[in-house]
């Protein structure tokens, strides 16, 4: 039986994250955990379908990045019918790639970490978001930021067929090419995202480099960890986000491993927790040490900072530019301040834009040849990406009629759930001390700890109001002595 | 005469997550229950949120959402009918990646954009059990409460329409 209630809903939201924070006797922080809901059973709802379905079906895996999922999906399948793929087909998946990627850094960069920097991580929660950053630097640039991430996304869709939900990728290459009027539309709006991603570098040195209090924040402030770094590289280790080896480098610069995708199971395994029903991916050579900084540690980041950290340089003369500037300012490469994962974001972007150009500029982008027909089934095949928030690998196996018979994913967020539990009880440790009581503004802290990740917690999820609310406890001798809830 | 409201009708939801696609099986049925209608666009299946979700209404005069909502004692089965002035509490920062439903109506508003009024969206919500499991199935008590509920969400929409 069904009945209409007429209460409002939205103030008692079930599906929380987490965030518990334990006290000892003299009030300083003891432990923290943070704790999220995670869907499940994916590997076992794909067993028994058709592997060449899996591109299709994984886009619902997460409602942020389906590119990321469809792109690592098609190169496993790619490997389960034998590899080979149409080398324009890599043009294009790696064309329509980088244009997802302007339009999600965007997306990260003005709506989630600009109010934190352009108002303040202090500010009245009511006014700290992309609302609050607008009427701040003015509808102009509130504009530019809107049509910017339009344009990227119309870029996208142009190149794949469609928004959201990808049908583009098939074994062998890709189910459309490149019209040149297609090409001829999407040439200009490159230009003009070029020029937006030098507009957002610059943004960044007005507003937040030129703010001592906030690079001091940066450089100096608990958001650091002494961890690993992993991310793709080409041949010649600049960022590849759509293809390449992983590449592990220290928080030193000294490189631990190289692997290529499929032998990916031999340098990564996950640990589990009895507390979280995410895993806890670590460095299997080195073991699990648990959640410890230090050279010896088995912990790695897989960010936006942690890709530029394990590259030697960027593949593009602009982003170069941006890169050196970048880790001068820092310091030094690599570079272990996690808030500079948002300035990591728009060197990438600028990366992406010069890329795209390239794209642009190439007379075979508009070829005919986009697809290979596979003609046997080999079997097993992995894949890997770089996903906005991390090193993403999918891999499959499937029988002699290439219906699949496991599946194995490990996401860009999960790479990260170690460093996000241990940045955030750093800061936790550093913000709630004896005699300090925890108030909104130091809960805004603890959360820019894991907003550097950009995360994707249980984002295959469209129920209202489409995000993850956040609840804090914090426990003192048995009992929950502050409750902070989001309203939402 | 006058013309009728430019409507966009949505359903929220992701098809292989249990009860997470009940918005898209309304969406599906209402669609095809109310026929062509002057001025109404349907999208049956819509995961999209935040600015992307902008980019969608933009030059309407009307949205109707229809999507899923968990709350805590809820019974699957029960809904709600709300407009985007309930939303407007959840306009703080606590999304870890993109903006919510409201804060994109809000700024697309800012900007000058036409979206639809706050009381011009008319967001139906069903109560649901599990939207945590990988299934093309609805949870069994989602399923029987389907028929009921999608009748009278119906008629509410219908009544919007005319």
């Amino acid at each position: 039986m069904t009945r209409k209630i007429s209460i409002d809903p939205i103030t008692r939201l079930e599906g929380h994250g987490k965030i518990e924070i334990f006290l000892d006797d003299s009030g300083a922080v003891e432990d923290t955990f943070f704790q999220i809901p995670e869907l499940r059973g994916f590997e076992r709802f794909v067993v028994g379908r058709p592997i060449e379905e899996l591109p299709r079906i994984v886009t619902r895996i997460c409602g942020v990045c389906p590119a990321s999922h469809h792109m690592a999906s098609a190169k496993a399948v790619d490997g389960c019918f034998g590899g080979e793929v149409a080398p324009l087909a890599h043009k294009l998946r790696d064309m329509y790639y980088q244009a997802h990627f302007i339009h999600s850094h965007i997306a990260h960069f003005y709506a989630l970490a600009a109010p934190d920097f352009v108002l303040g991580p202090d500010a009245d929660p009511t006014i700290r978001n992309v609302l609050g950053v607008v009427h701040k630097v003015g509808l102009e640039i509130g504009g530019a930021v809107i049509a910017s991430r339009g344009k990227a996304q119309e870029i996208q869709r142009i190149i794949g067929g469609r928004n959201t939900q990808d049908i583009w990728c098939l074994p062998g290459g890709v189910a459309k090419g490149l019209k040149p009027e297609e090409l001829e539309q999407i040439k200009p709006w490159v230009d003009e995202l070029f020029d937006f991603t030098q507009f957002s570098i610059q943004l960044f040195k007005d507003v937040v480099l030129a703010n001592p209090t906030y690079v001091e924040l940066i450089v100096n402030g608990p958001y650091t960890l002494d961890v690993h770094n992993m991310g793709l590289v080409d041949e010649s280790n600049a960022p590849n986000f759509y293809d390449g080896k992983v590449r592990v480098v220290d928080f030193e610069g000294k490189e631990i491993c190289k692997y290529a995708p499929d032998e990916y199971a031999d340098f990564v395994a996950e640990h589990v927790e009895e507390w979280s029903y995410l895993k806890f991916p670590y460095l299997k050579k080195r073991g699990w040490k648990g959640f410890v900084e230090g050279i010896d540690s088995s912990i790695y980041c897989a960010t936006p900072l942690a890709r530029l950290n394990v590259a030697d340089h960027m593949a593009t003369p602009k982003a170069q530019e941006a890169f050196e500037e970048m880790f001068a300012t820092l310091g030094g490469h690599p570079c272990r301040a996690l808030l500079a994962n948002h300035w990591a974001r728009l060197v990438e972007m600028v990366q992406n834009a010069e890329t795209l150009k390239t794209y642009c500029a190439d007379p075979e982008i508009t070829g005919d040849q986009f697809r290979v027909i596979p003609e046997k089934v080999t079997g097993e095949g992995v894949g890997i990406v770089e996903a906005m928030r991390g090193t993403l690998t999918h891999h499959y196996t499937c029988d002699a009629n290439a219906i699949c018979t496991s599946a194995n994913l490990i996401v860009g967020t999960t790479n990260n759930n170690g460093p996000i539990q241990m940045v955030t009880k750093k800061v936790a440790q550093s913000l709630i001390k004896p005699g300090v009581e925890p108030d909104q503004g130091i809960l805004n802290m603890i959360e820019m700890a894991f907003r550097a990740f950009d995360p994707c917690y249980s984002c295959a999820t469209h129920s209202l109001p489409g995000q993850m609310p956040l609840e804090v406890r914090v426990h003192r001798g048995g009992d929950v002595t502050h409750h902070f809830k989001r309203q939402c | 005469m006058t013309a009728a409201k430019k409507t966009l009708l949505i359903g929220m939801g992701n098809p292989i997550l249990t009860d997470d696609a009940v918005g898209i099986r309304l969406a599906r049925d209402l669609r095809a229950r109310l026929g062509a209608r002057p001025g109404l666009d349907v999208i049956e299946e819509c995961c999209v949120g935040g600015l992307n979700l902008l980019d969608l209404v933009t030059g309407y005069d009307r949205l109707i959402v229809l999507d899923s909502i968990k709350t805590a004692d809820g019974t699957p089965g029960a809904w709600y009918r709300f407009d985007a002035r309930s939303l407007r509490e959840t306009m703080n920062l606590t999304n870890v990646h993109d903006t919510n439903f409201a804060t994109a109506l809000e700024l697309g508003r800012h900007m000058g954009m036409k979206v639809p009024a706050d009381t011009e969206n008319h967001i139906f919500a069903v109560e649901i059990g599990d939207n945590m499991t990988f299934s093309e199935e609805l949870t069994p008590e989602l399923a029987a409460a389907y028929p009921d509920l999608a009748d009278e969400i119906f008629a509410e929409v219908e009544a919007l329409l005319l």
